[in-house]
């Protein structure tokens, strides 16, 4: 298994729309969508939106990982979005978000996709896989950048 | 060798906080060039899982969660819990700030502070008696375990000449119970004057001893001695080519002869009535007068758990041994040994009451109440003074009384439980661990009845 496995082109998109926190997520939610990943996108959002509550996933280092475990939700399955002049996230740092990724994981999911997640989380932690995630200008170059194996044990 | 932490993160979806923050801790230990391993706790489940010898040894825990982590496996290590976006935002200082954190000592290093602190806080005449006491005890142990042996072989085997017993009985009566006072004496003048003290301080304890003013009269010629050669040390002064003589033989002469002229025409003959008054009392006392001694004894003994208050219970009742009264012996040493008894059974009966560090101690004090260490029963007084202080003495009250009741009696000053199996170092045995389990009992129900339940 592999990044692609749940991070599909069509659901990057590398030009953001959105100025706001809500209306990111449903933006990128619409990406998921599209794809027939998401049954009630509502019902998702709400999930999202709950666990943003509890505290946010504005992570600092221009990241965000909104991210929900909702019965709506087919597949495990990640969008990702980049927004150049940012967008304010709640963040731990204080400072707009650029780079988001957000997660959708089923009520019942396959360990395989919630590893290949949890894999993906720990590479944005480092240093070189954000920088590439910044240059990156092309979908492929996005999936090139998270492909890289970083991990340090 | 490179410092080595161990690291638990975990999240409420442990989708992806719980990844991140340990992928961070992991870069920042490799930067810092530290050894770090992170169990993770996630949607996946327990990854990376610290086995018991990565816990082992670490030298600090870091707890990165936003949910509860378990820290009772951590027992003893420095832990450093913060919200799971810590991690993510701050590894680095997380990792420096762990590293700096102080051991938290265990319960048994902390009992063993806690008598090194007392020991280097007694100050004046209280450190003296307790210097004097300290080396008095061993002799007291030996003499009293050789004599019960000695007894062993028939109450009265010792006095058929060139046997065993009589050796025994020599060694043991003769000759260690014999230095008991002088050694109690002369180090109390050492404790006060160094080591021209200890001359006159053995020799007024011998002096005690012959006089019959016996372990009273130690005690008051420990600190005559002392206090003598003090005096006689600021008070004389030789010219610089004869200092030499000062310490082997100024001293030394003049010191005993003070000492032993004070001991025998001034201090003797007062201390020994005063002394066969208390022994007379003590021996030929009523049921109800025994029963109020090991009450107030057993009181004694739990109220400071080794302190000052304590020490004078246990000082009273060993020096007695000199004078052949072994009752209030057996109540002392029971009664300091429920009061951690009672609180061990206590985290039994009543988890709910005390913490997990506490549950873990409880396991500890029982070993520490066999071996007769009162002190094991402070931290849980330190934690609840109002609480457990009351049960601990209305349980030391309860077994000294009851051993005083039964009239129990004990040769020995210490050893705990396992002294109880060497023949005829405690009489009517049977009774006394009854006199144990019943303050022990005491205690436990007690604390239950008046602690509170832990919000855990």
């Amino acid at each position: 298994m592999r990044i692609r496995d749940i991070l599909n082109k069509d659901c990057i998109d590398l030009n953001l729309k959105s100025t706001d926190k809500e209306s990111v997520i449903k933006e990128l939610i619409s990406l998921l969508v599209n794809r027939g990943l998401i049954a009630d996108k509502e019902e998702f959002f709400h999930a999202v939106w709950e666990r943003e509550k509890t505290y946010t996933t504005g992570i600092g280092m221009g990241i965000a990982i909104p991210h929900g475990k909702s019965k709506s939700v087919k597949r495990a399955a990640v969008a990702f979005g980049k927004s150049e002049r940012g967008i304010d996230f709640d963040s731990l740092d204080g400072k707009p978000a650029h780079l988001f990724f957000l997660i959708a994981v089923p009520e019942e999911s396959h360990d395989l996709h919630l590893e290949l997640i949890s894999t993906l989380s720990r590479k944005l932690m480092h240093e070189e896989v954000r920088r590439a995630l910044n240059e990156a200008d092309t979908q492929e170059k996005v999936l090139e950048a998270l492909s890289v194996d970083v991990r340090v044990n | 060798m490179s410092k080595k932490i161990v690291a638990v993160t975990a999240c409420p979806t442990g989708i992806a906080h719980t990844y991140m923050a340990a992928e961070n801790l992991s870069i920042a230990a490799k930067e810092l060039g530290i050894d770090i391993k992170v169990e993770t706790q996630g949607s996946v489940g327990i990854e990376n899982k610290l086995s018991e010898e990565d816990i082992k040894q670490a030298d600090a825990v870091i707890i990165a969660a936003a949910t509860k982590v378990d820290r009772s496996r951590f027992q003893g290590k420095p832990v450093l819990e913060v919200p799971v976006e810590q991690a993510i935002k701050d590894a680095k200082s997380l990792i420096e700030k762990a590293l700096k954190m102080e051991k938290p000592a265990g319960y048994v290093e902390k009992i063993e502070e806690i008598h090194k602190d007392r020991a280097a806080s007694r100050t004046g005449a209280y450190k003296h008696l307790m210097t004097g006491v300290s080396y008095m005890i061993p002799f007291v142990v030996a003499g009293g375990i050789l004599i019960a042996i000695s007894f062993a072989f028939g109450i009265n085997a010792f006095q058929n000449q060139g046997t065993l017993p009589a050796a025994l009985m020599q060694i043991g009566g003769g000759s260690a119970f014999a230095l008991m006072i002088p050694i109690l004496s002369g180090f109390i003048a050492y404790s006060i004057a160094d080591k021209p003290g200890l001359v006159p301080g053995m020799v007024g304890g011998m002096l005690a001893v012959s006089t019959g003013a016996g372990f009273l009269g130690g005690i008051i010629s420990g600190f005559l001695a002392g206090y003598t050669v003090d005096f006689l040390k600021k008070s004389i002064k030789l010219p610089r080519t004869l200092e030499g003589i000062m310490p082997v033989l100024v001293l030394p002469v003049l010191s005993c002869l003070i000492v032993g002229l004070l001991m025998i025409y001034v201090i003797g003959t007062p201390i020994k009535s005063i002394m066969t008054v208390l022994t007379n009392w003590l021996a030929g006392m009523s049921k109800a007068n025994a029963v109020l001694l090991g009450l107030i004894l057993g009181l004694m003994m739990a109220f400071d758990m080794g302190g000052p208050v304590n020490k004078a219970a246990y000082t009273f009742a060993t020096g007695l041994l000199a004078s052949e009264i072994y009752a209030p012996m057996a109540a002392v040493m029971a009664a300091g040994m429920t009061p951690p008894l009672g609180l061990a059974l206590a985290t039994l009966i009543a988890r709910d009451r005390f913490t997990e560090d506490e549950i873990e101690a409880g396991k500890a004090a029982w070993v520490l109440g066999i071996s007769f260490i009162t002190e094991g029963a402070i931290p849980f007084a330190a934690a609840d003074p109002l609480r457990v202080i009351p049960s601990i003495m209305a349980g030391s009250a309860v077994t000294g009384a009851l051993s005083m009741l039964f009239g129990a009696t004990l040769r020995v000053p210490h050893g705990g439980i396992f002294v109880l199996p060497i023949p005829n170092a405690v009489g009517n045995l049977p009774m006394y661990v009854v006199s144990i389990i019943g303050g022990t009992v005491v205690t436990a129900l007690m604390v239950t009845a008046l602690k509170k339940k832990v919000a855990k």
